[in-house]
């Protein structure tokens, strides 16, 4: 290649290759709409974009992954928590994590009511997004699971609300009949709804993550409706784990830990997003925790 | 020094010295935070000393560019600048913008886009220093009418990186669209215009250096040219992967981003066998030392460690954990710290005479220190995003409680990262060690201009 040769391969290359971008840009432009589900941009979503850039939280979190990796991705933190905890997470963080045990807190950012209720609907909004169906695995803030590993991909996918292909087996698994014990149907769900159950609760004694431990519910349950501060309409322990699950307000664990103004922490999105045999496996699974 | 004009050089050397150093505090800052509990957590919270630390360097490495600029156009146009007031003025704009950004950061006063935090006021200002960088080195140029390749494509990198810098003035309601063209500055100027800057200082220091042959050095450059847009602007797509774009762009970016490396195994070939050509001669070994660590880290960083995350069922697991932070070091480091690293090695023992030609035995240590502990950091971030990817996206850990079991890796980071400091601490000292001497020492009229001392050690 002589200098007049190369000095062309340049030009083309470069050409072609930023006419080919442009096009790809005009197309995704087109496909932004759906893509983001543009129709939902309200004011409140815009309003809570600008707090976020506000108060820099991409600086230490990460949102799509894009960030600064020193605080945990909140691409669908709306998924896993629930506006109630949120709201109350963002007034005060240091309530929920202790800097000396987990060696990193968020500090309080002192960001008004309106503030912390746009950016609820922002990261709602964003939750939303198309994106491929990153991230892989839902991201926790705490705590230590393996979920979905012994599901096939279309079994999650009913699950967990996440469109995959059907047919598609993850290396290693182990098939399901459908015909197993209800317990250990629920202890698969227990891992795999959307959000997680345990991306709150252990049942660990003890191991209190952002929900109470779940460890001895039956126990514990069967105390509480006997007892007169119950405030709820079941009337023995699987009832009440049902009540929770569908509708957790009914009846609030006290502690500013769990619930701020009679509204739980806990997201109540499981009584639409389950079927009911779903909820009968999760009570199964949830009363045989000793 | 062969130009009067060239002091300007030495003025914006000396601050990007200056904001090398303080960069370095805030990277140190931010490493410690890692392991935690934070002293500084209502004072200097991570998101702060975060932003100062990447806005640092990128206005370090821009005011270096701009220097090395100034020092390079007078040389190979073989004229005085057009205008050096305007250079100084540009420089005083570029300063005063610098620090009230970074005043401001420390109050929060910015956008939170990430990189591009910079508040619209100084975004403004920012294109007005551009622009008169621009229109200075091009009256340069014009007024001599000499014209090389090397300074081309200079020219094309440092106009293109005003160019792409306007996109980042605008703002979208839609976040998803408004990652969509932060990328265009990020990316384009760190994939593509950036890469034609480091391109064209690499040709002329290797000619300079090594006494290559230009023709075939500005043959070599135009190839590197095309690969690095061709994949870079295509590579753009590997930051699309996640955010809410089509899916076409997913193999797209996988494909192109495994493209990049070509152009950066290039560099190196280019450098490699630029020096072969006639068999390091040139009295100045530690600016060659820098000049082909530049290339050689490139590869390394750049080029191998992007490479290492980039195809879309790999990024799927690794994006936004610390693996991108090994890479980012890697690669800024080796492309444009170092380059710029080299330009002031080359242009010192002119600006001050008392120096020695070969370079000092601090200006070695500085090399090797910076050297080794930006390899360690860059192992540091790897272990910890390797494990951090296994924990946390394999094994379904809290993002918290897979940061506590990394701890180690982050005292590596520190450790690691204490002896970059010393590295660059050295670099500094030995940079303000010796007062310049701005006059011209050697006859600009000499009508062998290219016969740099360079002795061929073949005959």
């Amino acid at each position: 290649m002589n200098k007049r040769q190369s000095r062309l391969f340049a030009i083309a290359c470069t050409g072609i290759a930023a006419v080919v971008f442009l096009g790809l840009t005009v197309d995704s432009h087109r496909q932004f709409p759906t893509l983001t589900n543009e129709a939902q941009l309200t004011p409140q979503v815009i309003a809570g974009k600008d707090v976020w850039h506000k108060y820099n939280c991409v600086n230490c979190h990460t949102l799509f992954g894009e960030g600064a990796y020193y605080a945990p991705d909140l691409t669908k933190i709306a998924k896993h928590r629930g506006e109630q905890y949120l709201q109350a997470y963002m007034r005060n963080p240091a309530q929920f994590y202790d800097e000396q045990r987990h060696r990193r807190l968020m500090p309080k950012q002192d960001l008004s009511d309106e503030e912390i209720k746009n950016l609820i609907d922002f990261l709602g909004w964003v939750s939303n997004v198309d994106n491929q169906g990153w991230p892989p695995r839902p991201i926790l803030v705490t705590g230590a699971t393996i979920p979905g590993t012994d599901m096939t991909a279309s079994q999650q996918a009913q699950t967990s609300g996440e469109q995959t292909t059907t047919g598609q087996v993850p290396p290693g698994a182990r098939p399901l009949t459908g015909n197993e014990n209800p317990i250990a149907l629920g202890e698969r769900l227990f891992r795999s709804v959307t959000p997680a159950c345990n991306a709150c609760h252990s049942v660990a004694q003890g191991a209190n993550m952002a929900g109470p431990s779940l460890a001895g519910l039956t126990a514990k349950a069967s105390q509480l409706v006997g007892s007169p501060d119950y405030k709820g309409k079941a009337k023995d322990p699987e009832g009440y784990i049902r009540e929770s699950i569908v509708d957790p307000s009914a009846h609030v664990v006290p502690g500013a830990m769990y619930s701020a103004n009679n509204m739980s922490f806990m997201p109540n999105t499981y009584g639409q997003s389950l079927k009911p045999e779903q909820v009968d496996q999760l009570v199964a699974y949830l009363s045989s925790i000793k | 020094m062969r130009y009067k004009s060239q002091s300007v050089a030495y003025w914006y050397f000396a601050v990007a010295m200056v904001l090398f150093g303080l960069q370095i505090v805030f990277g140190l800052l931010s490493a410690t935070k890692y392991l935690g509990p934070d002293p500084l957590l209502y004072i200097l919270p991570f998101d702060v000393t975060k932003v100062i630390h990447t806005n640092l360097l990128v206005v370090w490495v821009l005011t270096g560019f701009m220097g090395a600029t100034y020092w390079m156009v007078p040389d190979e146009s073989r004229t005085e600048l057009h205008s050096v007031k305007l250079a100084y003025l540009q420089l005083a704009l570029w300063v005063v913008m610098g620090v009230t950004a970074v005043i401001g950061y420390l109050f929060r006063y910015g956008t939170g886009n990430k990189l591009l935090e910079q508040p619209l006021p100084h975004k403004i200002v920012i294109v007005v220093v551009m622009l008169m960088f621009l229109y200075n080195v091009v009256m340069t140029i014009r007024k001599s009418g000499r014209f090389t390749t090397t300074e081309g494509v200079l020219l094309l990198g440092v106009a293109g990186a005003a160019v792409l810098y306007l996109p980042s003035l605008l703002e979208y309601d839609n976040y998803v669209v408004s990652i969509f063209y932060r990328w265009w500055t990020i990316h384009l100027w760190v994939e593509g215009v950036w890469e034609m800057i480091q391109g064209g200082f690499l040709a002329y220091l290797l000619i300079r250096l090594s006494g290559a042959d230009r023709e075939v050095m500005e043959k070599w450059l135009y190839v590197i040219v095309g690969l690095v847009f061709m994949a870079g602007i295509l590579g753009t797509a590997h930051h699309y992967y996640w955010v809410g774009v089509p899916s076409y762009w997913l193999p797209i970016g996988g494909i192109f981003s495994a493209l990049e490396p070509v152009a950066l195994v290039g560099m190196a070939m280019y450098a490699y066998s630029a020096m072969r050509r006639s068999g390091l001669a040139h009295p100045n070994t530690l600016a060659l030392h820098w000049t082909v660590g530049s290339a050689v880290y490139t590869l390394f960083g750049a080029g191998l460690l992007g490479l290492a995350h980039t195809w879309p069922s790999v990024n799927k697991w690794t994006h936004g954990t610390l693996i991108t932070a090994m890479h980012g070091h890697a690669a800024f480091y080796g492309a444009y710290a170092m380059i710029v690293l080299a330009m002031i090695t080359y242009a010192l023992p002119a600006i001050s005479p008392a120096r020695r030609e070969q370079g000092t035995s601090l200006g070695y240590w500085a090399f090797w220190l910076q050297l080794a502990g930006m390899f360690g950091m860059t192992l540091s971030f790897a272990t910890a995003g390797i494990g951090q990817v296994y924990l946390e996206r394999i094994m379904g850990l809290g993002y918290l409680d897979a940061q506590l079991k990394i701890q180690v890796h982050f005292l590596m980071l520190i450790g690691t990262g204490t002896l970059f400091a010393i590295g660059v601490a050295l670099f500094i000292i030995d940079f303000f060690r010796y007062a310049p001497r701005l006059e011209v020492t050697q006859d600009a009229t000499d009508p062998d201009l290219q016969a740099v001392p360079v002795k061929p050690a073949r005959a």
